[in-house]
C-alpha cells in the first residue's frame, strides 16, 4: 500500500511540479518575504574593495556581454557596478562583444548615469558592438582607437573629454567584464595576463565555479556570481535593487528543490530496502 | 513614446512570454508561433547590429573615403557566403583559412600562458611560503595540488588505469564530482533567477496601468485549452510536455 | 586548379597563423602594425560570418514553405519576426534610444526580442526542478559527493537556506557560507583546474594542427 503510494509519488505528472514552482515563485514576488542577503562572499568583497580603492578619474572599462537570456542575473550586477563606478567619480568606457547586449546597455545607461548627474562624453562613453572580441582586445593593447575610433552613434571618440589621456591598456585602471559568455576568460587571457590590466568579472551562477582557478591565481581580482553576487554588491554599495528583491523570491524556490530531492531519495530508499 | 505604445508593448511582451511558457502544459500553436518569432527576431536583431555597428562604419564609410585596403577583408568576408553556392564553394576557404590562421595564432600562446602555465603556477605558488602559512592554508594548498594531479591522471589515457594510477584517478573523480555538484547547485540558482525575471515582468504587466495584460492573456489561453480539450474529447491526446 | 582550391588556402592559414603567433613574442613596431591590420580585417570578416547563418536559416525555412512541409505555416513567422525587428531598426537608423526615450527599435527590442529570448531560457528552470525530483538519485558514494556539494550550494546561496542551516546545524559553529566558500575555493578549483589544463593542451595541439595544415576538416570536401 505504502509502496504503491510512493511509486505514484515518484511518477507524479511533472506538470504538478511546474505548477508548484510557479505558485512558490509568483507568491514570493507578490508577497516578498523581506529576507536580505547579509552574507558577503570573499570574491564579491574583493571586487568591491578593488573598485573602492581606485582614485577618482581613473578610466574603467565595463565589458557588458550578456543578452536578454541571462539579463535577470547579470543586469542587476551591471547596474550595481555602474552605480559604484559613478559614485566613485570614475570614468567609464562601455564595450560589448555580445550582439544582443546593445539594447540592454543603452537602456541601462539611459537611467543610471542620470542618478549621479553624469554626462555622456564627459563621464562615460558607449562603444559599438564588435564581432571579434579577440581582435578588439588585442588591438586595445597598442591603440584602442584602431578599432574604437567612433562611439555607438558614429561620433569621433578620441575627441571626447572622457577619453582624455586614454590610448591603450596602460591607461586603463580596471576592466569589469559582466558576461553570460566566455568573455571573462578572454579578458584574462588577452589583457590581464599579458598586459597586467586588473580584470574582475560578473558571471552567471552556472559558470561561477569555473572561474575559481583564475581567482586563486589572482588572474581575476574579484567575481560576482549570479543574482546572489548582484545582491551582495547592492548590499555593499547600500543601494538595494533587482538582485536584493530577487534573492528574496528565490529563497523559497531553492528550499523547494532541496525538499523535492530529499523526498524523492527517501522514497527511493524505502522502496528499495523496506 | 505614448502610453498606448507602452500598453501595446506590455500586451505583446506578456503574450509572447505566456505563449512560450504554455509549452509546459502541452505543445500548442501559440507556442510554435512564438518559437518561430524568436528565431526570426533574434536574426533581425543581429542583422541590424552587424549592419549599423560594423558594416556601415567599418566597410562602407572607409570605402566612401577611398580606403581600398578594406576591400581585402570584404572579399574574405564575402567569400564565406559562397559556401552555399555549389561549384564555387571552395572560394569560402579563403575566408575560413584567414579566420582559422589568425585565431589559432592568437589563441595558442595566450591559452598556453593563461590556462596551462599560470594554472600550474597557481597550484605550486602557495608552497613557496610554507613557513608563513597557517596549517589550514597548507592543508588547502595540498588538497588543491593533490586534486589537480588526480584529475589530470583521470584524464590521462596513455597509461593503463590500474594499481596506484587507478586509485589516484578514482580520487580525481571525487574532485570532479564536487566541481559538478557545485555547478549544479549554482545552475539551480541561475535558472530560477531567469524565471524570476520573467515572472517579475508578468507581475508588472498584471497591473491596471497595463490593462491587466497578464490576466487577460492567461485567461484567453486557458479558454483555448479547455475548448480544444472539449473538441478533441475521445481523440488521441497530443503528447504532453517532456 | 589544385593550387587555388587547396594550396593557396593552406598557405594562407600557415602564413597568417605563424605571423600572428610571432607577434606575441615580437614587440617590434612592425609586428604591432601587422597585428593591428589583422585585427581590423578579422573584425570585418567575422561580421560576414553572421550572414552565413542568416542565409542558411532563411533558405531552410523558404524550402519548408515552398514544399509545404509539415508545419510550414509556422515558418512564415520566422520572416515576420525578422521584419518586426528589421523594419523598426531601419526607421530608427539602428538607434535604441533617442535621449531617454525609446525609439521604435528600442521598443521592438524591449517588447519583442527581449521577452522571447529571456523566456526561452527561463523555461529551463521548470525542467531542472522536475529532473532534480525524478532523476537525482544517490546510488553511489560519487553521487553522494555530488549531491552534498550541490546541497551546500543550493542552501548557502539564499538567505532562507542560510537560516535553515543555522537552525539545524548552528551548533556546529560552521556557517554554511564558510562551507560554500571552502568548496568553491578548494576542491572545486582542483576539479576545474584539472579540466582547464586538459583543455589548454587540447587547444594548443589543435591550433598547431590548424596552422600546419594537418587539421583541415573545416575546409570541407572538394
Amino acid at each position: 500500500m505504502l509502496k504503491e503510494k510512493l511509486n505514484a509519488l515518484l511518477r507524479i505528472d511533472r506538470r504538478w511540479i511546474f505548477l508548484g514552482l510557479t505558485v512558490v515563485l509568483f507568491g514570493a514576488i507578490m508577497r516578498p518575504l523581506g529576507l536580505i542577503n547579509k552574507e558577503i562572499s570573499k570574491d564579491t568583497r574583493n571586487a568591491y574593495d578593488f573598485m573602492e580603492k581606485l582614485p577618482a578619474g581613473s578610466f574603467v572599462i565595463l565589458s557588458l556581454d550578456y543578452d536578454p537570456s541571462t539579463a535577470p542575473e547579470l543586469n542587476p550586477q551591471a547596474v550595481a557596478v555602474a552605480r559604484h563606478a559613478f559614485r566613485k567619480n570614475l570614468r567609464v568606457g562601455v564595450v560589448t562583444y555580445a550582439a544582443g547586449a546593445t539594447g540592454l546597455i543603452e537602456q541601462l545607461f539611459a537611467v543610471v548615469p542620470a542618478e549621479f548627474k553624469k554626462e555622456y562624453g564627459r563621464d562615460y562613453i558607449i562603444f559599438p558592438y564588435q564581432p571579434s572580441a579577440v581582435a578588439a582586445l588585442t588591438q586595445m593593447a597598442s591603440d584602442l582607437y584602431g578599432i574604437y575610433d567612433k562611439d555607438k552613434d558614429g561620433k569621433d571618440a578620441k575627441s571626447m573629454p572622457v577619453m582624455l589621456g586614454v590610448k591603450n591598456y596602460k591607461n586603463i585602471s580596471l576592466v569589469v567584464c559582466i558576461a553570460g559568455t566566455q568573455m571573462p576568460t578572454y579578458w584574462v587571457q588577452y589583457a590581464g595576463d599579458k598586459y597586467g590590466v586588473p580584470v574582475m568579472a560578473g558571471v552567471t551562477a552556472i559558470s561561477q565555479p569555473g572561474y575559481g582557478p583564475y581567482l586563486q591565481k589572482k588572474q581575476l581580482k574579484g567575481l560576482l556570481g549570479g543574482m546572489k553576487g548582484a545582491a551582495e554588491y547592492e548590499h555593499l554599495i547600500d543601494t538595494p535593487g533587482k538582485g536584493t528583491s530577487g534573492i528574496d523570491a528565490l529563497s523559497l524556490a531553492h528550499v523547494m528543490v532541496v525538499g523535492l530531492i530529499i523526498v524523492s531519495n527517501i522514497a527511493m530508499v524505502i522502496l528499495k530496502y523496506l | 513614446m505614448s502610453d498606448t505604445f507602452l500598453i501595446a508593448g506590455a500586451w505583446i511582451s506578456a503574450g509572447l512570454t505566456i505563449f512560450l511558457f504554455s509549452f509546459l502544459y502541452k505543445d500548442n500553436p501559440f507556442f510554435k508561433v512564438a518559437e518561430h518569432l524568436y528565431l526570426g527576431a533574434g536574426m533581425g536583431w543581429w542583422a541590424q547590429v552587424y549592419l549599423y555597428g560594423v558594416l556601415r562604419p567599418k566597410v562602407w564609410a572607409p570605402l566612401m573615403n577611398h580606403d581600398w585596403m578594406v576591400l581585402v577583408p570584404t572579399f574574405l568576408g564575402l567569400s564565406l557566403i559562397t559556401q552555399f553556392i555549389p561549384g564555387i564553394s571552395w572560394i569560402s576557404r579563403y575566408g575560413f583559412t584567414f579566420l582559422m590562421g589568425y585565431g589559432a595564432g592568437l589563441e595558442l600562446p595566450t591559452k598556453l600562458a593563461t590556462d596551462f602555465v599560470n594554472q600550474i603556477g597557481g597550484t605550486i605558488q602557495p608552497f613557496v611560503n610554507v613557513a608563513g602559512m597557517s596549517s589550514f592554508a597548507l592543508f588547502n594548498a595540498v588538497v588543491i595540488a593533490g586534486g589537480v594531479i588526480c584529475v589530470l591522471i583521470y584524464f590521462f589515457f596513455s597509461v593503463e588505469h590500474k594499481g596506484a594510477v587507478k586509485k589516484a584517478s578514482n580520487v580525481g573523480i571525487y574532485f570532479l564530482m564536487i566541481y559538478f555538484g557545485a555547478s549544479f547547485g549554482n545552475t539551480v540558482m541561475a535558472r530560477f533567477s531567469l524565471l524570476y525575471g520573467r515572472f517579475d515582468t508578468l507581475y508588472t504587466f498584471s497591473a491596471s496601468k497595463y490593462l491587466y495584460a497578464t490576466q487577460f492573456i492567461l485567461a484567453g489561453l486557458a479558454v483555448y485549452f479547455i475548448v480544444h480539450a472539449l473538441m478533441n474529447r475521445g481523440k488521441k491526446e497530443i503528447e504532453p510536455a517532456q | 586548379m589544385k593550387l587555388i582550391k587547396k594550396q593557396i588556402p593552406l598557405a594562407i592559414v600557415l602564413v597568417f597563423g605563424t605571423l600572428t603567433l610571432l607577434t606575441y613574442f615580437v614587440p617590434h613596431k612592425r609586428s604591432v602594425n601587422f597585428l593591428e591590420t589583422m585585427n581590423k580585417w578579422e573584425n570585418i570578416v567575422a561580421a560576414f560570418a553572421f550572414f552565413l547563418g542568416l542565409i542558411n536559416l532563411f533558405y531552410s525555412h523558404y524550402t519548408k514553405i515552398s514544399r509545404k512541409a509539415d508545419g510550414w505555416g509556422y515558418s512564415i513567422f520566422v520572416y515576420i519576426g525578422f521584419l518586426a525587428i528589421a523594419i523598426p531598426a531601419y526607421v530608427s537608423h539602428g538607434k535604441n534610444m533617442d535621449g531617454s526615450v525609446l525609439t521604435w527599435m528600442g521598443w521592438a527590442f524591449k517588447y519583442i526580442y527581449n521577452p522571447l529570448s529571456a523566456t526561452m531560457f527561463a523555461v529551463l528552470a521548470f525542467y531542472i526542478v522536475s529532473t532534480a525530483y525524478k532523476s537525482f538519485r544517490i546510488r553511489s558514494l560519487q553521487a553522494f559527493v555530488l549531491f552534498a556539494a550541490a546541497m551546500f550550494l543550493i542552501l548557502g546561496n539564499v538567505p532562507l537556506g542560510q537560516m535553515i542551516w543555522d537552525k539545524l546545524f548552528g551548533w556546529t559553529s560552521y556557517a554554511i557560507s564558510d562551507i560554500v566558500d571552502w568548496i568553491m575555493h578548494v576542491p572545486a578549483i582542483a576539479g576545474k583546474r584539472g579540466i582547464m589544463i586538459g583543455i589548454a593542451i587540447g587547444v594548443v595541439v589543435t591550433a598547431l594542427k590548424i596552422i600546419f595544415g594537418i587539421e583541415r576538416q573545416y575546409l570541407g570536401k572538394d
